[in-house]
């Protein structure tokens, strides 16, 4: 149960707010203002200097520590629930804007913050970006979309595809479409996916060509030891559909490896009992573009992981060397590509200089980030190298680099998943089908 | 100012004037404009309650966009123009006899949230209605109606015999009708004093498991969040439920998982079989862990506090999954700190292992208060893991002679802990300790040091040195240190009398005559009355044997644990706190107690 939501920029100002049961009042930001404040301005860490603050004389002890920077905690480490008298605010990060909600009573926090998750995802959908200006820009439509997706704080409809039949989406056309409508008195039809006994699939859908695409979308997520040993390591793989059938079209779908599957959720359309006796998924599927499957697949042995990074970094004085060299390893034949390697140096690095054998690098020095576009990967050619030298301020074993990898890898699956056939029942024609794999970095770390 | 706000574009001065204009105007396009510029200015706070029968004019449409607008309209302002209101029910109770059922739910929708007590008396009749459209849309929409007609006048929800009519929609045939009954009628329920309006039987449970497996994901939450009130009436029903449940576990909302989760831990204290109850433990461990790979770190969050209370209910639920809960260096930290609490709960023999060279691994990191957790953390491994104390004493000195200073320090703590529940054993590596006496300034590591340095003065050859040497600072050293060097000093006499006693007699000197802390005195006279009335008595006192030390782990013990398990997935579980404890304004503090009586 959702009370009430505001949306603030990074600077703690009201965008847009929408009470569903009986208005809080704004001061409640205010309150939630001076949280951000205090936590921002509290130390995560400062050096003791306990002993001789009273005589302001400086012991040896403290005039080491000294050069050690006093922490602090930035606004995207606020915790997601914050407790205080009377109020509990439950907030969301995202893209510099923070969704937030104070309640009194006791609620599930994963629901609102599935529920705003949803909500930004589907203002994402309609604006195509969410910032404070696309919001500003379209105050009336974020406004309805707010007030359809809830009622009296419970979710009502949080479907994109039926809410655009209730609220025309800002583009050129809907514009003219709504207005020749409405000039013709023509009332608006009820959303008959609210109400079909198969809730995401309305009657009467017609296309002249069937086709059916099937997109499978896996994600690396993993941590890696300087030496190349894996920490851990996992793909999480999704099945995005883009479906456009005709009629009410039954589809049955087999896997040839369906064991590799560790952890499984499901769209609602798929039969589960059928999916746990046969490993066959059995759906009804909505319209259009939707998900229907995500999945997790652990890859215990390093064989499955497409890359093998090395980095070698020693320390001299006033700073470090460092080497990062990148392996490929057979992909079934498919090119590594958008390899792009992110080197964060460590707050207290002042310079970097480094040189590689392909791609570009850029120094941030904002960020203290150093960037390599290597491009696409060849299995056959020299494995790219990175190499270079950085300075720092404090000792770089106090400093240690940590690297982020990001790549993407056409038409193959890490897991190894492959579909095996696809057929439909209770529809006479014989779609057009289509399947494509694609692999890519999820967060991928690589410890030095 | 590249792009300003469409909608903000006319003049200060004749806003209203301009607004009033187009909200009148003879075309229906440049009405709706109007009321879309009206509701714009009340988003950002502006009052144009005046324009209020202007609006008004424009309810009365077949342009569904436009009635919703208006609808938007009156829901803000209803509360301050309460008689202008009434002006707008006719309309309202005419549209709930629309012939398109969208309409008529969106009418009986917006007249549950106008919450104006004077429109109330008009809202029964067209609800009562609505209960029994033949259309479920219209149906599910009343039903939440009643809840908030009961929120604002129980007495006449109750009157009407609404919540016996939304009793029955529980066993609609529509599922999306069963799952918006349940919502309201828990929400009557829990605002009720007799608590006698949901109370799930035989029937309605088939009912709510039949809906379960059909409605939407939020109509799954609130059917979920009503059968973990429940109470099965024996066994096999507890099993029957979880059964049902299970498939739940595979849903992509995260929130769905955590409420079934909920309720298969409450219903495994029923079902006693234990092969059942270790089916349901291994099937719940892969949704478990799905729920971390969210992308969302507040998702990643609320389910790591989770976890963590599930750990210390049933600690065999994710025995082989530790590596999920490894950090990676841009985890915010919150759930960097999250994930090192569940760490210490899966560490085993099987796994320390690879746990120890982690924790090493995360000491090198950057962020000063999780390195300094995880070095903590490598002392609770040894104390908790008898096997590995000598693992984390050898990775302990690895740190040390890293030579950071943070780290350094709180190692030397740590090695005291485990100096405490392991006693003679590791007492060769003080010499190293010693080593770093000049880095240590923060008082807890220096405390530390000093205890150690007496607990072991026997063995110690220049123990006399060392303690001399902090006694040189002792007026400018912490109360709690300025404590450990007493007690260390009598130690050492104790142990090494003939040698020592001037430096005894130093140190009470000076701590009872120089020191401003009355604890610091007393501890000093005590000491020294001992040793000068009976030193046996003294070495009775001083030398005794110290009681064990457990893992400093939080852990929350049987009915509380019990409680947090029934609360999965809300606030309390995320605070490990009963709900009492924050919620209605802290009505338990010590504030609120204090402020009752002068109400």
């Amino acid at each position: 149960m959702l009370n009430s939501l505001f949306v603030l920029n990074a600077q703690g100002k009201i965008i847009i707010e929408k009470h569903w049961r009986g208005v809080i009042p704004r001061q409640v930001v205010d309150k939630f203002n001076d949280q951000v404040v205090t936590f921002l301005a509290k130390p995560v860490y400062t050096p003791y200097t306990g002993r001789s603050l009273e005589d302001g004389s400086a012991t040896s002890a403290q005039q080491r520590n000294g050069d050690l920077l006093v922490q602090r905690f930035a606004l995207e480490d606020l915790p997601p629930v914050i407790d205080t008298p009377h109020y509990q605010f439950l907030n969301v990060q995202r893209g510099g804007l923070i969704w937030l909600s104070p309640v009194e009573s006791e609620v599930e926090p994963q629901m609102i913050f599935e529920f705003i998750h949803r909500i930004i995802d589907v203002v994402q959908e309609y604006l195509g970006d969410v910032s404070e200006m696309s919001i500003r820009d379209n105050f009336v439509i974020v406004y309805q979309l707010l007030e359809e997706m809830m009622d009296y704080g419970y979710p009502l409809t949080t479907e994109t595809s039926v809410l655009k039949e209730v609220i025309p989406p800002p583009t050129v056309y809907n514009k003219v479409y709504s207005t020749v409508s409405a000039a013709a008195g023509v009332g608006q039809k009820l959303p008959s996916g609210t109400l079909s006994s198969i809730p995401w699939r309305k009657l009467g859908i017609k296309y002249a060509n069937n086709e059916i695409y099937f997109d499978v979308v896996e994600e690396v997520d993993a941590i890696l030891e300087k030496n190349g040993s894996i920490i851990s390591a996992e793909a999480h793989g999704t099945l995005n559909v883009n479906c456009r059938l005709s009629g009410m079209p039954d589809l049955s779908m087999t896997f040839i490896n369906p064991r590799v599957i560790d952890d499984v959720s499901f769209h609602p359309c798929v039969r589960y009992q059928k999916y746990v006796s046969d490993k066959v998924l059995s759906f009804v599927p909505p319209d259009g573009h939707f998900k229907l499957m995500t999945y997790r697949v652990n890859l215990p042995s390093g064989q499955l992981i497409p890359l093998q990074v090395r980095p070698q970094v020693t320390a001299t004085k006033n700073g470090g060397k460092f080497e990062v060299v990148v392996t490929p390893r057979p992909t079934e034949g498919k090119a590594i590509e958008h390899l792009v390697v992110t080197i964060s140096m460590g707050k207290a690095c002042t310079g970097v200089n480094a040189s590689c054998s392909m791609g570009d690098h850029f120094y941030d020095s904002t960020n203290k980030t150093l960037r390599w576009e290597v491009g696409k990967v060849d299995i056959r050619g020299r494995p790219p190298t990175l190499s270079g030298s950085f300075s720092s301020s404090v000792d770089a074993l106090d400093n240690p680099l940590s690297i982020t990898l990001g790549f993407q890898i056409n038409m193959y699956a890490v897991s190894g998943l492959k579909v095996d056939s696809l057929k439909i029942y209770h529809e006479g024609y014989k779609p057009y089908k289509g399947v494509r794999s694609l692999t890519r970095a999820g967060k991928f770390q690589v410890r030095t | 100012m590249a792009a300003r706000p469409k909608f903000f574009t006319t003049n200060k001065r004749g806003e209203n004037y301009e607004l009033k204009a187009e909200l009148n105007s003879e075309y229906r396009d440049k009405r709706k404009d109007g009321v879309k510029k009206v509701i714009a200015n009340m988003t950002v706070g502006k009052d144009v309650s005046g324009l209020f029968p202007d609006v008004l004019k424009n309810m009365q449409t077949d342009d569904l966009e436009l009635k919703k607008l208006v609808y938007l309209y009156l829901m803000n302002y209803a509360k301050s123009q309460p008689e202008l209101v009434i002006l707008a029910v006719n309309t309202f109770v005419k549209d709930t006899d629309d012939s398109n059922p969208l309409i008529r739910a969106l009418a009986i929708r917006t007249m549950g949230c106008l919450r104006v007590e004077k429109i109330i008396d008009y809202l029964t009749e067209p609800l009562r209605k609505c209960l029994k459209d033949e259309n479920p849309y219209v149906r599910k929409t009343a039903a939440l109606c009643v809840a908030k007609l009961h929120d604002l006048n129980p007495a006449l929800a109750i009157d009407n015999g609404f919540i016996e009519i939304v009793q029955e929609m529980v066993s609609d045939t529509n599922p999306m009708v069963v799952s918006n009954a349940v919502i309201a009628l828990s929400e009557i329920h829990e605002a009720s004093d007799t608590k006698d309006i949901f109370v799930i039987n035989d029937t309605t449970l088939q009912k709510l498991l039949h809906a379960l497996n059909e409605c939407t994901e939020w109509g799954q939450i609130a059917i979920l969040s009503a059968l973990s009130e429940y109470r099965p009436s024996d066994v096999k029903e507890a099993e029957h439920i979880c059964e049902r449940v299970l498939p739940r576990l595979q849903h992509a909302n995260a929130s769905v998982v955590l409420s079934a989760i909920k309720v298969l831990m409450i219903y495994m204290r029923t079902a006693r079989d234990q092969t059942f109850q270790k089916n349901l433990v291994r099937k719940m461990a892969p949704p478990l862990v799905t729920l971390l790979s969210s992308p969302a770190p507040e998702v990643q969050y609320v389910a790591l506090r989770n976890i963590n209370l599930i750990l210390q209910k049933r600690p065999d639920v994710l025995n082989n999954e530790m590596r999920v809960f490894f950090c990676r260096y841009n985890d915010p930290p919150y759930v960097k700190l999250e994930k090192l609490e569940i760490l210490m709960r899966l560490c085993s023999e099987k796994n320390v292992e690879q746990l120890l060279s982690e924790l090493k691994e995360y000491a090198s990191e950057v962020d000063v208060d999780f390195v300094k957790k995880s070095v903590r953390a490598i002392g609770r491994c040894a104390i908790k893991i008898e096997g590995a104390s000598e693992r984390c004493i050898n990775v302990l000195l690895d740190l040390i002679n890293t030579g950071i200073n943070y780290v350094v320090q709180e190692a030397v703590v740590v090695i005291k802990d485990i100096f405490r529940k392991y006693p003679h054993q590791y007492e060769g590596i003080i010499p190293t300790l010693c080593e770093n006496i000049e880095a240590i300034d923060e008082p807890e590591a220096r405390g530390s040091l000093i205890w150690m340095i007496g607990e072991y003065a026997e063995r110690i050859g220049n123990a006399d040195e060392l303690l001399e040497h902090f006694f040189d600072n002792f007026r400018e050293e912490n109360v709690q240190v300025q404590l450990q060097i007493i007690t260390a000093t009598v130690k050492l006499f104790l142990k090494k009398p003939s040698e020592n006693q001037e430096i005894v007699q130093k140190v009470l000197q000076t701590s009872t005559s120089q020191s401003d802390s009355p604890d610091i005195r007393d501890r000093a006279y005590i000491y020294w009355r001992l040793l000068s009335t009976d030193p046996q008595a003294a070495k009775a006192v001083v030398l005794t044997e110290k009681p064990p030390i457990k893992g400093e782990g939080e852990e929350l013990k049987g009915r509380l644990l019990d409680e947090l398990i029934e609360n999965i997935g809300t606030i309390a579980s995320v605070y490990h706190k009963p709900p009492e404890t924050f919620i209605g304004g802290k009505k338990y503090s010590a504030d609120e107690v204090n402020k009752r009586p002068l109400e």
